[in-house]
């Protein structure tokens, strides 16, 4: 999961170690650039590609980990 | 399972070369100062964070993108010494044209002086043209056109919305001329086309039709139908999704590995993007050219626009194995693997 909480680091431009489950999505600027950028990463990280209309109902970076656990089930 | 035997999707088209490549931009330089009038530095920051366009050149008042062409092509024709009526088909390639009716071509053809019996026509797509107009140069050759014009220009300044931070920054205008041949001993040229139509509302300007656009939902938000709509984080996901594969595909059915690429040459759409894609496919960024950040995304004159700006030198001087990939507005996509032979001439102009 490192990759994919420095990539969450890069896009809201905080300090990796502030990126954990119950980190703030929408205390940090989440609009429609950062769901792109977040979209990207997890296609990198995880090779699957999420719908920016689900990504933007997350709040928090647990809910993107619930969303991403769900799609690899499918 | 029995595929029947189901060929790779594409074409593989022998006996055409590229011969030359002229890009043309307008004169106005307009740089990122320019926006801090409608939108604040935050706004302008992210979102050149993203695309990665940090200058682009726009067409001046009364100047449209054929005539960027027009320039381009006379250029192009001095350069390789091609007589004028030498031409047997001119492509012209724009999401831009000057009127409704007649085609562009065919005045292009007129400004020219081009032969009676060369035909001229328009084609109406953006990010994927340039890579369909080689494929129609293509075709047209091995159905017995000598030589073939593709002209590629776009003037998307004229249609964006000055006040949508999603557009406004983006887009570059410029034209291009590029001179395809029939050379029968030419290895063949490898294509991968496609369409998604169902994102033909996800980049749209739907002025200057004749669908009647009157009760559009959109309207009622200030949506002004001259100007250009785009969903932005749906085609990128489309991009995504698409690009990658088409790579793939195209690649494979030349038989060629990516780490035998000269360049990757992506479809100028958003810097954030073409890094991503590179990296999935696993071409790194010294072959990957990227002029976003001088030009910003000129719809169909991109592709050619790179092969001017950042491999001319290296195309006019030794042969290169090239990969490009067009896509975007339709969704249109499209895949060409190409070798190319020095080329006659690879250059940009500024008028």
């Amino acid at each position: 999961m490192s990759a994919f909480y420095e990539g969450l680091a890069e896009t809201f431009e905080v300090d990796v170690s502030e990126i954990e489950p119950g980190f703030s999505l929408v205390d940090h600027n989440w609009d429609s650039l950062a769901i792109v950028s977040v979209i990207a990463l997890i296609d990198e990280c995880d090779d699957v590609m999420l719908n920016g209309t689900a990504l933007s109902k997350c709040v928090t970076v647990a809910d993107l980990e619930a969303l991403i656990a769900k799609a690899k089930a499918e | 399972m029995d595929d029947g035997g189901a060929p790779r999707p594409g074409y593989s088209v022998p006996g055409v070369a590229l011969r030359g490549v002229v890009s043309a931009l307008p004169a106005r330089r307009v740089t990122n100062e320019h926006f801090k009038a409608d939108f604040s530095d935050d706004d302008i920051n992210d979102v050149i964070k993203m695309i990665g366009v940090e200058a682009r050149h726009w067409v001046a008042e009364g100047q449209t993108s054929s005539d960027l062409c027009l320039a381009a092509t006379q250029r192009l024709l001095a350069r390789l010494d091609w007589a004028a009526d030498s031409i047997d088909a001119l492509i012209h390639v724009s999401q831009t044209p000057n009127q409704r009716l007649p085609a562009t071509a065919c005045e292009l053809h007129g400004a020219l002086g081009l032969s009676p019996n060369c035909q001229a026509f328009d084609v109406g797509l953006g990010c994927s043209g340039y890579v369909y107009g080689l494929w129609m140069a293509s075709a047209l050759i091995n159905a017995g056109c000598r030589r073939v014009l593709l002209l590629a220009g776009d003037s998307s300044s004229r249609m964006i919305d000055p006040k949508d931070r999603g557009t406004a920054l983006l887009f570059g205008d410029a034209g291009t001329a590029s001179a395809l041949e029939a050379s029968p001993g030419a290895a063949p040229i490898h294509f991968v086309l496609g369409t998604d139509g169902a994102g033909a509302r996800n980049l749209l300007v739907q002025g200057g039709g004749f669908r009647d656009i009157a009760a559009d939902e959109r309207r009622a938000e200030g949506y002004n139908p001259d100007t250009l709509f785009m969903d932005g984080g749906a085609v990128f996901t489309f991009t995504l999704k698409a690009v990658p594969a088409l790579i793939r595909q195209t690649l494979g059915r030349a038989g060629a590995s990516v780490d035998e690429v000269d360049a990757l040459v992506l479809h100028q759409a958003n810097r954030f993007m073409l890094n991503h894609i590179a990296k999935k496919v696993g071409v790194p960024p010294e072959r990957t050219p990227i002029n976003i950040d001088r030009y910003g995304n000129t719809s169909s004159s991109s592709l050619p626009l790179v092969l001017c700006s950042d491999l001319g030198e290296r195309l006019t001087r030794e042969p290169m194995r090239l990969m490009l990939a067009g896509f975007g507005v339709g969704y249109s996509w499209g895949g060409v693997q190409m070798d190319t032979t020095p080329l006659g001439c690879a250059e940009t102009l500024v008028l």
